[in-house]
């Protein structure tokens, strides 16, 4: 089954780096990315190709991650989408916060490439094996 | 003679006659007599009973009188004591004999003597006032009031005296007096000023009350509270007057300004309360007056340093906070990008290079571990601390279990560790830097590591060693402070004692090391009980 992916990042190699985890995976998923919020939230616009699954990052600049899940939550034909948080942060806060407005996981972002194509990779297989609401 | 005869018996009626006459003014008298007698008898029946009355009333007198009535003759031989006199000195003539000067007190016996003599020389003394010794309550102070008896002709006979116990209303007197004379010194010697006012009108000032208002007490008296207050301000301490006069409230205190003599105002803190009648209704009021001027001043001051403080240790723990992010996220993109570039090139790349990149993610490395420990130091004081009762020996067993313990080294807890209020993450992080350092930094074939600790009276003292390289004197203070460390080859970011020191220094304890170098350390450390 192939998924539509949005990932909100606004660092250009993060993007960089999660594509080439799928392209060296031979991931056959569809990857939609979005440099910020404002952005994000204009591909969510377009009805007809809404993404299964989204990757938010957490600080951008602008709307930052958690002001756009807000807003995603708030929309009632987005609001089942789950949201996978990516973040450098570990901090108790912020993890409360994402769980509290409702996200589907957290992957704080290890230093080292290997570890974390390692996790992006467990992370999408998990994903293909779920089901998912079809809005 | 018959001439004669005549004569005869005429003198003879002559001298019937006269003794008729002798008879009847004898019998008249005789008469006269008996009534007298009666007359005096009668009279003498009257006082008589008189007598008895008189006496038996001053008899009551006697025994009835609150005060002690003694009655002696001039050599101070008691004759008589009433009840009051038995009880006081603890003597009764009735049974003993006593004289007066084997009660006075060794010290009065001088004073005793001269008031005597004013005694017999005046006829009395009033107000004399001396100890005595009694027979069961040791010595009394008297007063006495005195007087001498004397006879029809003058001649002194007798003395008597009221004798009063006054002990007891001397020592209260004593007592009261003590205590006003406490009461005042500290009054005068208070740094507050005190002022004892009715209806506005001042009655009473302490020196710290004139000092402060510049004014001298007479000028004081001559016052009332209106002039020497704000009038704005007045009309607030006259409402608190109404509440307090119709018991409403038994006092109030507000801080409000004074105006001094010279016309300088200041601002205290003034506490007034009411001094009440038995019956409930104020009589006085009595207001103490703190100068907060300084004090104002200082705490305008320090509000605002706190306020800054508040705002820039926030600002500061952001920083913290924001910046390591900040700093990790291209962390993570220069790994990904040397990585790329090993995997990507890995057919061009010589030898050289390929160490070249490990050694660039190395250092990548070493700067998040850095960032690291910025954060972690920064949040030791941040965030909730969860007071839970914690069982130190569990704590440290799981740090045992938890973190990398090669073979050749062994961690043991040599004593029972006690069971602690504070909060679980600090504590592990406390003992788990120490215990990881000492395992870390182990150069002996045979390591060992010993947990332990002795009970203080305040504090706990623990202590971990182990027979690592040791430390040397000079870095005993240093090694505490953040990003200072003895080891540039190993990971070590210099931060886990200084977070070690701040968990510390939170739980109000103390940390220290004694060392030997080349047979190894160990870390003393104090927690508050």
């Amino acid at each position: 089954m192939s998924l539509t992916f949005l990932l909100i990042e606004d660092d250009e190699i993060e993007r960089m780096k999660f594509a080439r985890v799928m392209q060296k995976n031979n991931f056959n998923h569809r990857l939609l990315e979005a440099e910020n919020g404002e952005e994000a939230l204009k591909i969510l616009e377009k009805k007809d190709s809404l993404p299964d699954i989204i990757f938010l990052d957490l600080n951008m600049p602008k709307m930052n991650g958690l002001e756009f899940l807000k807003i995603l939550k708030s929309d009632t034909s987005l609001n089942y989408t789950p949201v996978v948080i990516l973040s450098t942060s570990n901090n108790h806060n912020d993890l409360k916060d994402s769980y509290e407005t409702g996200v589907a996981g957290y992957i704080v972002k290890p230093l080292k490439y290997e570890d974390y194509a390692h996790k992006i990779k467990c992370m999408i297989e998990y994903w293909s094996v779920n089901e998912f609401v079809n809005a | 003679m018959g001439n004669d005869q005549e004569i005869f018996k005429r003198a003879l009626a002559r001298e019937k006659a006269a003794r008729k006459q002798a008879e009847k003014i004898l019998e008249d008298k005789s008469r006269e007599l008996y009534f007298i007698t009666q007359q005096l008898k009668e009279a003498n029946e009257q006082l008589e009973d008189l007598v008895d009355v008189k006496e038996s009333e001053l008899q009551g007198v006697f025994d009835n009188l609150v005060d002690a009535y003694v009655l002696m003759d001039l050599h101070g031989n008691v004759q008589e004591m009433n009840q009051a006199a038995v009880e006081l000195f603890g003597y009764d003539v009735r049974n003993e004999k006593l004289n007066v000067v084997q009660l006075i007190y060794k010290e009065d016996y001088e004073y005793a003597m001269t008031s005597f003599f004013k005694l017999t020389q005046d006829g009395f003394f009033s107000d004399y006032q001396a100890r005595v010794y009694t027979k069961h309550n040791g010595v009394r102070t008297v007063h006495i009031n005195a007087s001498i008896i004397k006879d029809k002709n003058k001649k002194p006979i007798a003395a008597q005296g009221i004798v009063r116990d006054i002990t007891t209303t001397l020592e209260q007197q004593r007592i009261f007096e003590n205590q006003r004379q406490q009461l005042s010194v500290i009054v005068e010697n208070s740094s507050l000023g005190i002022v004892l006012t009715q209806m506005g009108k001042i009655l009473q000032t302490n020196k710290a009350f004139q000092d402060l208002l510049q004014y001298s007490q007479e000028e004081l008296l001559e016052m009332n509270v209106q002039e020497i207050s704000m009038p704005d301000e007045y009309k607030e301490s006259e409402e608190n007057m109404k509440k307090m006069t119709s018991g409403e409230i038994g006092g109030f205190s507000i801080n409000k300004r004074y105006r001094k003599k010279n016309g300088g105002i200041f601002w205290a803190k003034t506490s007034v309360a009411a001094v009440r009648k038995q019956n409930g209704d104020m009589q006085y009021q009595v207001a103490l007056i703190e100068d907060i001027t300084d004090q104002r001043e200082h705490e305008k001051q320090r509000d605002l340093l706190l306020k800054n403080l508040e705002k820039s240790n926030k600002e500061l723990n952001d920083y913290a906070h924001i910046v390591s992010h900040d700093l990790k996220s291209p962390l993570r993109s220069m790994n990904a990008l040397i990585t790329w570039l090993k995997e990507d090139y890995e057919s061009v790349l010589d030898e050289g290079a390929q160490q070249s990149f490990d050694m660039l993610l190395k250092k990548v490395d070493k700067m998040d571990h850095l960032i690291n420990g910025i954060l972690e130091y920064s949040s030791v004081d941040k965030g909730e601390h969860i007071q839970k009762t914690i069982d130190l020996n569990s704590t440290v067993k799981d740090i045992i279990d938890i973190i990398y313990i090669p073979d050749h080294i062994e961690v043991t807890v040599t004593s029972d560790l006690p069971v602690v209020q504070g909060d679980n993450f600090r504590l592990q992080q406390l003992f788990q830097n120490l215990i990881n350092n000492a395992v870390k930094y182990n150069d002996k074939e045979k390591g060992w590591i010993k947990v332990s600790c002795i009970p203080q009276k305040t504090h706990w003292q623990f202590a971990i060693e182990d027979n690592g390289p040791g430390i040397p004197k000079k870095y005993h203070e240093k090694i505490f402070r953040v990003f200072q460390t003895l080891d540039d080859n190993k990971e070590s970011t210099g931060v886990g004692l200084s977070i070690v020191k701040k968990i510390i220094d939170l739980y109000d304890g103390k940390i220290w090391v004694t060392s030997e170098e080349g047979k190894g350390t160990a870390f003393h450390f104090t927690l508050k009980k």
